[in-house]
């Protein structure tokens, strides 16, 4: 996966992201800023669900499995 | 010093010209404090709102229809150039351009009003009819179409094609066609009101996304602004927008400007698919109606347009921000009757 494209978003801490390439804009909470910004750094995938796990009441399935769903989600929107 | 500019497409109505954004871009500019600006306003109609928008137009007066002919158009601007010694005049309106191009040479020597305006050549290089000629030497894709110049062409190029599709007027309109049945109606609907050719063209899925610029001529832009259209009213005239940094698309527009040696303003309209490529639609020959937009954002291509044509120095970046909106919205004005008895009647107020 490419996250380059992650680079180039504007994103609040509201949760707002704007797209400035596409004109696009999303909300997220503050879960979903937190990957953004992980992915950004080049975290690992695998390490940010543990960072999850270990900043929430979840189970070690659920924090990958929720990675997993928001990268998927972001593949749909074409961020990555 | 006085300058004066005359500036047509004052017609904002919910098919909106160009005209009073290139004026409220004027009056907001720098050139506006170096020079005692009167713009003048040129009309087809008595009801365009810009005639009574005194706050920025000066005064206006009624044109001829272009398809009245040449010698009317030119006896009409030699009337309003006697009154008003005209400087510069902003062409905002396609129907007038020919005429326009036929006789800048003879406006400039004959009495020094300047226009930057495609030649004939630039004029039919980007014409619907041979989008794909130009897109393929500015790189980018266009949607597959097909000219028809009769009934028959027609019906062959919607089903080889296929649905949905759009149908396109020589000039104006284009329809969406769900089905055979649709593109029918709308095939109908263009031959009585423009006649031929009609274009069928593939319907892309994605984004609109528009490139408004200004050539100088002899290859180089004055500046280049690209928006995502947000919303656009039943017409297909977009309401709201935001402004993009979007490289490809500034890129195209900058090479078509080099390609075509483009002179005068322009809007590249494209489509951005799921898969992020670029499809050209459409090159509209002149600034189009949210010129304003990209003014107010940092880029005003009007007022460079006339600083070139007036020999002062002007600026060429096209350094904006990205997530500036437009917002459009309605506006009314209170008027007398009298103001519509002298355009009417006199032809000018």
């Amino acid at each position: 996966m490419e996250f380059n494209r992650l680079k180039t978003l504007a994103i609040s801490d509201s949760g707002f992201i704007f797209d400035p390439t596409s004109g696009h804009s999303f909300t997220t909470n503050a879960t979903g800023i937190a990957i953004i910004s992980a992915l950004k750094t080049g975290t690992d995938p695998a390490d940010i669900a543990h960072t999850i796990l270990q900043k929430y009441e979840v189970s070690p399935d659920d924090a990958e499995r929720d990675v997993g769903d928001f990268l998927n989600c972001l593949q749909k929107l074409m961020l990555i | 010093m006085h300058l004066t500019i005359a500036v047509s497409g004052i017609n904002a109505t919910d098919n909106p010209g160009p005209g009073t954004g290139i004026v409220r871009a004027l009056r907001e500019s720098a050139l506006a404090k170096e020079v005692e600006l009167r713009v003048i306003g040129l009309a087809y109609d008595s009801m365009e709102p810009g005639i009574y928008m005194h706050d920025i137009i000066d005064k206006s007066y009624l044109m001829p229809y272009p398809s009245t002919g040449r010698d009317s158009f030119i006896s009409r601007l030699e009337y309003i150039h006697e009154q008003e010694h005209l400087s510069v005049i902003i062409s905002a309106l396609d129907a007038e351009l020919p005429i326009f191009i036929d006789i800048a040479d003879m406006l400039k020597k004959r009495y020094d009003i300047r226009l930057l305006i495609p030649d004939r050549t630039m004029f039919q290089l980007r014409d619907k009819t041979r989008l794909k000629e130009l897109a393929d030497k500015i790189g980018i894709r266009v949607p597959g179409y097909t000219v028809c110049s009769s009934r028959g062409d027609f019906t062959k190029a919607v089903e080889s094609i296929g649905c949905p599709c759009m149908i396109k007027g020589p000039f104006y309109e284009a329809f969406k066609a769900y089905n055979a049945a649709e593109a029918d109606e709308h095939f109908h609907k263009i031959i009585n009101k423009w006649g031929y050719p009609v274009i069928v063209q593939a319907f892309i899925k994605g984004d609109e996304y528009n490139v408004i610029g200004c050539g100088d001529g002899k290859g180089s832009d004055l500046g280049l602004f690209a928006m995502r259209k947000m919303t656009v009213t039943g017409l297909g005239k977009v309401w709201n927008a935001v402004s993009i940094s979007n490289k490809p698309m500034l890129d195209a527009a900058r090479e078509m400007v080099k390609h075509l040696k483009w002179s005068g303003g322009f809007e590249l309209e494209a489509m951005i698919d799921v898969a992020g490529d670029i499809y050209l639609i459409e090159v509209n020959p002149r600034f189009p109606a949210w010129v304003y937009m990209a003014a107010a954002a940092g880029i005003n291509l009007p007022e460079r347009m006339v600083r070139l044509l007036t020999g002062r120095p002007f600026d060429t970046h096209s350094d904006y921000a990205s997530g500036k909106l437009m917002i459009r919205y309605t506006g009314e004005m209170l008027r007398d009757i009298s103001d519509f008895e002298k355009i009417a009647t006199a032809g000018e107020l």
